[in-house]
């Protein structure tokens, strides 16, 4: 998948390109659907000395769990919620989130985050945790997620049950 | 005439096996090392040992959906998938589609199935326990049901022959109430469950140890050693926990004694009303349909308890009018399973710089510490429970105040140390619970589905409340914080240890097997799975399943050199 480090894939999108990974043909995302969840999912985990979510192909992966795993309703609220998002944005700051510099996309989606976390107890499931949490799965299920990011051993070969944590150094990719 | 008699020698056996799982791999491995030779019939598809283990190696990024299965395929999988683990990527494979294998619930019964060579041995929990003495006294102690016609002593040396052979790794505590079995050295317990397990003893006197798992913690028996990967539920590479298909079959294969014959559906048993035995089985060749029938001196039924029962109940004779073996009225009656998903999570501050190394494939036990020396609750029996703890994942940081870069290093450290712990809890048998045939409602094989009228009982519900009760009890005295309970009992079945449908018993008016599990009235049928259970007890019921497969078997093999079968 991809390259070593890519830039923003911001550009890609304005471009019309075919987000990411070049190989991803939105089925169910709309155009602009697409280039909000490629933004998005990139804003959330962006590429620093390790690569983001939209150059492991993540918005792909969102589309395919939208398409095939979520049932109806939840496929709906997810749609309804990312029409709802952008349109908030565009209120706020006038131009689509995908539209928008990094800066601006990262200011955004952290008054977002934090609105999401406040609002879930009174109002119960918010749109952009449920987004963030699928990038999140996405990214971590991928190699560069599960090995470079967090920690992940195909056979560890023993089990200890008390070390420091220094001598694992990151979080597991899996627990379990 | 003489084509039928050719016909009949070649399909003549010492003994035939009736499913290939737990306890059919054991019935089929001490039939064969006792010399007999042995025809292992199973209803699925062959599975061989590594070769046909389809996602063993595959790693978190080579499955899609995230392991999760696609709202099309789903639809196969509806009861399957009332366990919320079975049915993934990785493992849908192992399992039946209930499109494929209808049957009808009165109350609701989660009935979770895998056809094929190896059945449920390939995906069970491995968590191995024995009965306890206690376990085989307390029907006639109590009045509850009919006495087991055995005692603990009866089975003790054939838990001992299972286990040295099968590799149980656990830790010997002299418990009257959980006996030890033959160990291979135990699993680790973490920082959090150790600190639990000194609280436990300090503020209640009660016991905590690691589960006891038929993962290997070390080679045994010609296989290898555990690599703590947890993925045992795909099928092993290493033969390191056990299997029909790692262990017991290719025992069994290696006599030269054994003729494996999968996609053999059993419709019934052949009963000779003038021999007054049975003579063997019809099969339905599961993918042309054909019919064959196949002889024998002895019959093994180990199809998994409500597949045995379907077949015993299925195979009518002017003399038994009722299905084989049921002069007592009690078969496909006292359906037990275990209730669980009843118990407490929480979160514990401290060891921060603390971690573990690999992905154990098991976690700890709480063994039964209510009712033992006398019955001081308002219900009968007990519970053990069973649980891990563990440090959050990247989850941990979906709720917190970070996007971008910030995220990313937040996930790097691991969350707060949490523990979850689920109680199982023992069902009494009960003559109301019962399955029984619908021969108006066949499946595509033409076989009468079976119809499932089950429900927890009073003393299961009153028992639950300290099921859950204790659970946060324990986690208070030992400082937990942030502490949960949860309680939601699903159908039965969903233990997925469905048994008692044929139980064993003194006398032939009140049960279907006899203390050698074999059928009263028709002795050279023996039942040795799940059906023969008089009592569930609350431990996990496999093992005892391989101890009275692999006694019946000896006891079947040395009455045929006596020439009493």
């Amino acid at each position: 998948m991809g390259g070593v480090v890519f830039a923003p894939t911001m550009l890609g999108v304005l471009k019309g390109c075919s987000p990411s990974t070049g190989r991803w043909r939105p089925e169910l995302f709309t155009a602009s659907q697409a280039a909000l969840v490629t933004a998005l999912s990139d804003t959330i985990i962006p590429a620093t000395d390790t690569k983001g979510a939209a150059d492991v192909g993540v918005p792909g992966f969102i589309e395919s769990m939208v398409k095939d795993v979520y049932s109806e309703e939840q496929r709906t609220s997810f749609l309804d919620g990312l029409e709802r998002f952008d349109e908030k944005c565009r209120e706020q700051t006038g131009s689509a989130f995908a539209s928008l510099d990094a800066g601006a996309q990262t200011e955004f989606a952290n008054t977002e985050n934090r609105l999401a976390i406040e609002n879930e107890a009174e109002e119960g499931p918010q749109f952009f945790l449920v987004f963030k949490e699928l990038t999140m799965v996405g990214y971590f299920r991928t190699e560069e997620g599960a090995t470079r990011v967090l920690r992940y051993e195909d056979i560890p070969g023993i089990y200890q049950g008390c070390i420091p944590f220094e001598d694992v150094g990151r979080t597991w990719s899996h627990n379990h | 005439m003489n084509l039928n008699l050719k016909a009949k020698k070649n399909n003549s056996y010492d003994a035939i096996v009736v499913g290939t799982g737990i306890s059919g791999g054991w019935a089929a491995k001490e039939l064969t090392e006792n010399g007999l030779n042995t025809l292992v019939l199973e209803r699925g598809r062959n599975v061989r040992h590594i070769e046909d283990y389809p996602t063993m190696l595959k790693k978190p990024w080579e499955l899609p959906y995230n392991d999760r299965v696609t709202q099309e395929e789903a639809q196969h999988y509806q009861k399957q998938m009332r366990t919320g683990y079975t049915i993934r990527q990785s493992t849908k494979h192992w399992w039946i589609r209930d499109t494929d294998q209808p049957y009808e619930e009165i109350k609701r019964f989660d009935w979770i199935r895998g056809y094929h060579v190896g059945g449920r041995s390939i995906m069970w929990g491995r968590q191995s326990y024995r009965l306890a003495p206690m376990d085989f006294e307390a029907n006639a102690k109590e009045g509850i049901a009919v006495d087991w016609p055995i005692r603990y002593e009866d089975i003790a040396p054939w838990y001992s022959h299972v286990e040295k052979f099968a590799g149980i790794s656990g830790q010997a505590l002299g418990l009257p109430q959980l006996p030890d079995s033959e160990f291979l050295p135990p699993w680790e317990l973490n920082c959090v469950e150790e600190h639990l397990k000194e609280s436990l003893d300090a503020n209640f006197g009660r016991v905590l140890t690691i589960g006891r798992t038929a993962n290997m913690t070390r080679s045994h028996q010609g296989r290898g050693s555990c690599m703590s990967r947890n993925l045992c539920m795909r099928g092993c590479p290493y033969g390191a926990y056990f299997s029909s298909n790692a262990s017991t079959l290719p025992a069994a294969e290696a006599t030269g004694n054994m003729t494996l014959r999968p996609n053999s559906i059993v419709d019934s048993i052949i009963y000779d009303e003038d021999l007054g035995k049975a003579t063997g089985v019809r099969v339905i060749d599961a993918e042309t349909l054909e019919t064959f029938e196949f002889y024998s001196n002895v019959i093994f039924l180990n199809a998994s308890c409500m597949n045995t029962t379907l077949i015993m109940l299925n195979s009518i004779s002017d003399r038994f009018p009722n299905g084989l073996g049921n002069d007592s009225g009690e078969l496909g009656h006292n359906v037990m399973d275990h209730h669980f998903r009843v118990g407490a999570n929480g979160e514990f501050d401290g060891y921060e710089d603390r971690y573990y190394w690999g992905r154990r494939p098991t976690g700890f036990y709480i063994p039964r510490f209510r009712n033992l020396d006398r019955n001081d609750r308002s219900y009968l029996r007990g519970f053990g429970y069973q649980g891990g703890a563990s440090r959050q994942d990247w989850r941990h940081a979906v709720r917190e105040l970070a996007i971008g870069e910030p995220l990313k290093e937040l996930v790097q450290t691991p969350g707060k140390w949490t523990l979850g712990m689920t109680a199982f809890g023992e069902m009494l048998p009960d003559h109301s619970n019962r399955v029984y045939l619908d021969h108006n409602k066949k499946d595509k094989w033409g076989q009468p589905t079976l119809v499932f009228d089950v429900e927890f009982k009073e003393n299961e519900f009153k028992m639950r409340e300290d099921m859950k009760n204790d659970a946060a009890e324990m986690l208070e005295a030992a400082g937990f914080k942030n502490i949960t309970t949860f309680d939601d009992p699903g159908g039965p079945g969903l233990g997925i240890h469905e048994m008692g449908t044929a139980r064993m018993g003194r006398d032939p008016r009140t049960s279907v097997l006899n203390k050698w599990n074999q059928v009263h009235a028709c002795k050279n049928v023996f039942v040795t799975d799940g059906a023969a259970m008089t009592s569930a007890a609350c431990q996990n019921p496999s093992l005892t399943y391989m101890a009275f497969a692999a006694r019946s078997a000896h006891y079947a093999a040395e009455e045929m050199k006596k020439g009493n079968l």
